[in-house]
């Protein structure tokens, strides 16, 4: 199948004039006609198989919502390609939102004093979608999200949790093919965040929908999707699956001790101490060198335990590091 | 194109202004305490001066009457949704939809309008508790009705115009509230632009804002002959053409703006 999705070099500028700093500097913004120019997505260039589920990754003002922008076809790139179900976004802005569905953390697409459930119906013909299809999707979304006991109230009295859950049924109601989610979770308490993140997990196997998740909370990403793109400054710095930068970069893995006695220094071989706070020891070590089990012998043989875990490097940490340090094909270990 | 989604917003916009009904109110008795108040100024004034002679005190409490009660639609700046969408940056989701954007403004301001209409009916009856108002042929009516619907695009477009500066500016309450000073005193919703004096009563007659008050309510009451319907109703259809146009350029030059600047 070809991709549905497919970006080549794609680049966006924004064009400010320049400002300058206190009173006197406002007063010579408003005159001079100097232009600054930022490059907010740097040669993206990417390809999305239907059906992919993909984390778009990156810290603020990395260019991933500027990227969203360009892909439901509200902001025209400065240069290279894009291609959305064989459409280009830009030029056939209406073909391609009936293609797509999208969903903002930060804005809702609701209708502010309408109840929840005429928002639905205006969508519905928005998007003229067929009775029977409409009935049965909001059924199932009402059902999926637990939307029953708050349909008839107006958005503008909803709480954030079941703002998001409307606004995720919103974008769905007419079978996009491809779904864009922005920052979705963000300010979500964890039972909202786990009932939202099994609707997109739905929407994804049970509908093949194609969904590109931008997210700052990488649990969303760790729990839905194999493929991450990192895009640091606009520049995409990683494309792969997630297991392959956890296996790149998590060599190294935590061992917690619980010692029935506070011990000064609980040496092991192998493997450093991290932090020794009352008999609860962290070490850290190289999963290359020296094996678990290992050092678990070497504890039990030294010291008497209460307690023993070995903790994986989560996602975030890593990505953190990435950050920090670049990217690198073979990184070096510290 | 199908009109479904556009009779929708337009129901929407309805159901929500009903929404605010303590505003409904005040607005009947704010117009009720208007129509008196008119009343009383205009038979003051009269019972000092010499009527003029085309236009008599009952002809003229029917003018200042039949006026307020166009105010309750026309005063609904169904447009000031764009000003809003565009302070809080909601105008991209719209753009995200398969509609025509500039239709989807218009379908709300014409449900919102549509409240407004209906309230006239019980303005009417209050009204006439407190005055006469005198009732055209139905010929004469028709023709008002007409110019008064051309005269309501018009209003629209002009109100489109200057919310679309927001694209901007982002904030237009001042260039609105001297627009508003400005059309109040020259489109003849106050004062008949018949009472304006040689050159500076021909200068009024040519700007825009006396197509949207003025030219239907002198059809309404008599002022304008039968034999100048053609001539005047032109003169509005121009003005609206020309609006319409400016609203498009509008629009188009803000939607490439949104589309390269990101709003």
């Amino acid at each position: 199948m070809p991709p549905i999705i497919r970006t080549h070099d794609l680049r966006k500028t924004f064009r400010s004039p320049k400002r300058r700093p206190g009173v006197g500097g406002a007063l010579r913004t408003l005159f001079s006609r100097e232009i600054e120019e930022k490059v907010a997505v740097r040669d993206v260039t990417m390809e999305l198989e239907p059906g992919e589920l993909v984390g778009y990754i990156g810290p603020n003002g990395a260019g991933k919502s500027t990227t969203i922008k360009m892909l439901t076809g509200i902001l025209v790139p400065t240069a290279g390609t894009i291609e959305v179900a064989g459409l280009v976004p830009y030029e056939r802005r209406n073909e391609n939102a009936r293609n797509i569905g999208v969903v903002f953390g930060q804005r809702s697409q609701l209708y502010w004093d309408l109840p929840l459930v005429e928002s639905f119906e205006l969508l519905r013909a928005i998007y003229s979608i067929p009775k029977d299809r409409y009935r049965e999707n909001l059924q199932r979304f009402i059902e999926m999200l637990e939307m029953e006991p708050f349909l008839r109230t107006p958005v503008r009295q909803l709480s954030l949790g079941q703002r998001m859950r409307g606004d995720f049924a919103a974008a769905m109601l007419h079978n996009p093919r491809i779904v864009y989610l922005d920052e979705p979770t963000i300010g979500l308490d964890v039972v909202a965040k786990e009932a939202i993140r099994e609707f997109v997990r739905h929407i994804n196997q049970d509908r093949g929908t194609t969904i590109i998740l931008t997210t700052h909370d990488l649990a969303d990403v760790e729990r839905l999707s194999r493929r991450i793109i990192l895009i640091d400054k606009g520049t995409v710095i990683y494309d792969g699956t997630v297991d392959h930068i956890k296996e790149q970069y998590g060599t190294h893995r935590t061992l917690v001790l619980t010692l029935t006695e506070p011990h000064a220094n609980p040496a092991l071989e192998g493997a450093e101490i991290e932090s020794n706070d009352r008999g609860l020891v962290r070490y850290r070590f190289d999963r290359r060198r020296v094996r678990p089990d290992q050092l678990i012998r070497e504890a039990t043989e030294q010291y008497e335990l209460r307690d023993v875990s070995i903790e994986e490097p989560d996602l975030e940490s890593i990505i953190r590091r990435i950050y920090v340090e670049g990217y690198e094909q073979e990184p070096v270990n510290t | 194109m199908t009109l479904e989604p556009y009779v929708e917003f337009a129901k929407k916009a309805f159901a929500r202004e009903a929404t605010y009904r303590l505003e409904v109110f005040t607005e009947i008795g704010s117009l009720i305490v208007r129509v008196y108040l008119l009343r009383s100024v205009w038979t003051a004034l009269y019972a000092q001066n010499i009527a003029p002679m085309n236009l008599p005190l009952h002809s003229m409490i029917t003018y200042a009457t039949v006026a307020l009660l166009m105010s309750l639609i026309l005063e609904v700046d169904g447009t000031r949704l764009i000003r809003e969408k565009l302070r809080e940056g909601t105008i991209a989701t719209d753009l995200m939809k398969p509609i025509s954007v500039p239709f989807y403004f218009f379908s709300d301001g014409f449900g919102q309008t549509g409240l407004h209409a209906l309230l006239v009916i019980p303005c009417i009856l209050f009204a006439l508790l407190l005055v006469h108002i005198d009732v055209p042929s139905p010929a004469v009516f028709g023709m008002f009705l007409l110019s008064f619907a051309i005269g309501y695009l018009l209003n629209f477009f002009v109100n489109f115009v200057m919310n679309a500066i927001a694209f901007w500016t982002l904030e237009t309450f001042a260039i609105q509230l001297i627009v508003r000073w400005v059309s109040d005193l020259l489109s003849g919703q106050i004062i008949p632009l018949t009472f304006f004096p040689g050159i500076f009563g021909r200068i009024v007659f040519a700007l825009p804002f006396a197509a949207i008050y003025s030219t239907p309510l002198l059809i309404y009451v008599g002022v304008i002959a039968p034999q100048d319907y053609g001539r005047m109703l032109l003169v509005q259809i121009l003005w609206l053409g020309l609006f319409s146009t400016l609203s498009l350029f509008m629009w188009r030059a803000a939607a490439r703006r949104v589309v390269i600047q990101g709003g």
